[in-house]
């Protein structure tokens, strides 16, 4: 790739960003998504550790935004190439010099990064409304963790996006794969409080790792070997996912140019 | 170089639909069965057909957003194919209607991010902008949402859209349907000053008017196949031995349509539907001489304005894709 073509991709992902999140504002399903609904989760949580929730305090914070994070990622990232298609841009979105993947990319950046509104909510909850202690322990390795489990996240949106496209049945399980992955990812508490066969599964979730990082990092429970470990897991599975997903868009815009369901008739 | 800026040979294109519930078939419908024709660089050629007559298919196929099921297309020397992403650069397109935009962004921010698509250098789309905004007539009104746009403003933006990396070759499929007819008459202009920059443009529309006015040739689809290419003078010489007896009634029947089509003094009937009223257009090489049979068959309905005139090219039209129009 040359110099100016990389310029003008990155000028995509920024323009991608921009307008989404301009979008966004006042999408009334966005704003349960990454404000309501973890806020709710939040005070849930808070309620039930009752006096342990000074302890807990920050497990809590990252916890609830990494559901915010999730849920984005799964509705509103993955349904980010169909809700082209059904208002009628994807058709011209893919008959363009620029890589329908780099679009793709910077609109599903705009909701991961917009989702992490949750986690800052759910900090001022903890901290101002319940009065409870919030430090982060690693600041550093908590806001690279951070970074890096936005790209895990966007990357893991650009392999579900053209599958839901592929396959419309598969997009029916949406609602059912968003607690699971709460709970086998150890967002709102270990996973050593779930049976032991259902370790292997949280493993191959790149939210696991992502959660994991993150809990280490602001508890302070992790040593720094061992973020950076699960750091390199997560970069290992952001690298498998965007390879995964440029054979899938490729998939994705033969089948529809075959089939004719790039656009609604 | 062949001087075509769009080569198109015996191009097919089937859809493959299901049937049924829980006996499920396969069943396969050609949109376009054999469709050949070659547009020269800087001409404005209209395709013309009825609604499923294989227009959209064919310029969603030329466009590079479907794969032909056989034949070959090439537009500026490139297979639709196999290079695609060579065509994609030069060509710009709308679709009728005003989806595909994003109704809560503005104009300009639309047409921003479309032009980031299309490696517009922002520097160069600025400018682009504004001259586009004036082109299509929305000076001023660029930094207000889309979704407060009326649709032929939305029209006037698709095809600012489709301008803004200044292609070589234009589609336009249907830009003025659903157009009130000064918005109609406004985005004709616009496609007049567009074929004045010398740009090579495919129109397809369902107006013959709109056709007769622009278009340097006109090729007719029907059932997927061209069935007749030529200029609009030269289309109309092909109905220069008939006359048009026009019509106006009030609730006419399949019986007496049928009756009129199995006169041997008519050529073709078809029926234009204007709320309560209907206009009946038959063709007849007799002129006036058939009124008085047709009057006839045509007894016991309540009638309106008689009138019989020359042939226009929505005539040749109408005869060519057999009253179906």
């Amino acid at each position: 790739m040359n110099l100016d073509r990389l310029r003008a991709n990155i000028r995509v992902v920024g323009y991608a960003f921009v307008m989404t999140l301009k979008q966004n504002v006042i999408d009334g399903f966005i704003i349960f998504t990454i404000l309501i609904q973890p806020l709710i989760i939040a005070l849930l949580a808070l309620w039930m550790m009752d006096d342990q929730a000074a302890s807990h305090a920050i497990f809590i914070v990252v916890g609830s935004g990494l559901t915010g994070l999730w849920s984005s990622l799964l509705f509103i990232s993955g349904n980010s190439i169909n809700v082209e298609r059904w208002i009628g841009t994807l058709e011209f979105m893919v008959a363009m010099p620029t890589s329908i993947t780099t679009i793709i990319f910077g609109k599903n950046l705009a909701h991961v990064s917009q989702s992490l509104i949750s986690m800052l909510l759910s900090y001022f909850l903890a901290s101002i409304i319940f009065d409870l202690p919030l430090t982060i322990a690693r600041p550093g390795l908590f806001l690279l963790s951070l970074l890096l489990t936005i790209v895990a996240f966007v990357s893991f949106g650009l392999i579900i996006a053209p599958i839901f496209v592929m396959n419309p049945g598969v997009q029916g399980w949406q609602n059912a794969m968003e607690f699971p992955v709460y709970i086998l990812s150890g967002f709102l508490f270990p996973i050593a409080l779930l049976p032991g066969w259902t370790t292997p599964v949280s493993y191959v979730l790149a939210p696991y790792w992502a959660a994991k990082a993150l809990h280490g990092a602001s508890s302070g429970e992790s040593s720094p070997d061992s973020i950076l470990i699960d750091l390199g897991i997560l970069i290992m599975f952001s690298t498998v996912y965007i390879l995964i997903s440029r054979r899938l868009f490729k998939a994705m815009l033969h089948k529809t140019r075959v089939d004719a369901t790039l656009g609604l008739q | 170089m062949t001087g075509y800026a769009i080569e198109v040979e015996h191009l097919k294109r089937t859809y493959k639909t299901t049937v049924g519930v829980l006996r499920r078939k396969v069943k396969n419908v050609e949109a376009v069965r054999d469709v050949s024709f070659a547009i020269q660089t800087g001409e404005l050629f209209g395709l013309v057909g009825p609604n499923g007559a294989g227009k959209t298919t064919t310029v969603k196929m030329l466009t590079t957003l479907l794969i032909p099921t056989a034949g070959t297309a090439r537009v500026l020397g490139y297979d639709v194919v196999q290079e695609a992403s060579s065509i994609q650069a030069r060509i710009g397109f709308i679709f009728g209607g005003d989806r595909g935009l994003y109704w809560r962004l503005s104009g300009i921010d639309n047409l921003r991010y479309f032009a980031s698509l299309y490696h517009v250098d922002p520097d160069v789309s600025r400018k682009r902008i504004d001259y586009l905004l004036e082109l299509v007539g929305l000076t001023g009104r660029g930094e207000e949402r889309v979704e407060g746009y009326s649709r032929g403003m939305r029209q006037r933006l698709h095809i600012a859209r489709s301008l803004l990396h200044n292609p070589e070759v234009l589609f336009l499929d249907e830009p003025t349907i659903g157009l009130d007819p000064v918005g109609a008459r406004e985005l004709r202009l616009v496609i007049r000053n567009l074929q004045a920059e010398e740009k090579t443009i495919l129109l397809t529309t369902h107006y013959m008017f709109e056709a007769d006015e622009l278009c340097q040739r006109v090729g007719v689809i029907n059932h997927g196949e061209i069935t007749a290419l030529d200029t609009p003078q030269g289309l109309k010489k092909t109905v220069r031995d008939l006359s048009v007896i026009e019509i106006n009634v009030f609730g006419i029947d399949n019986e007496h349509l049928d009756a009129l089509r199995d006169r041997a003094d008519v050529d073709t009937v078809s029926l234009r539907e204007h709320g309560q009223k209907q206009t009946l257009l038959i063709h007849s090489p007799h002129g006036s001489e058939a009124l008085p049979g047709v009057m006839e068959t045509l007894s016991g309905l309540h009638l309106g304005g008689v009138t019989v005139r020359e042939p226009t090219l929505e005539d040749a039209y109408v005869r060519l894709v057999g009253g179906e129009a």
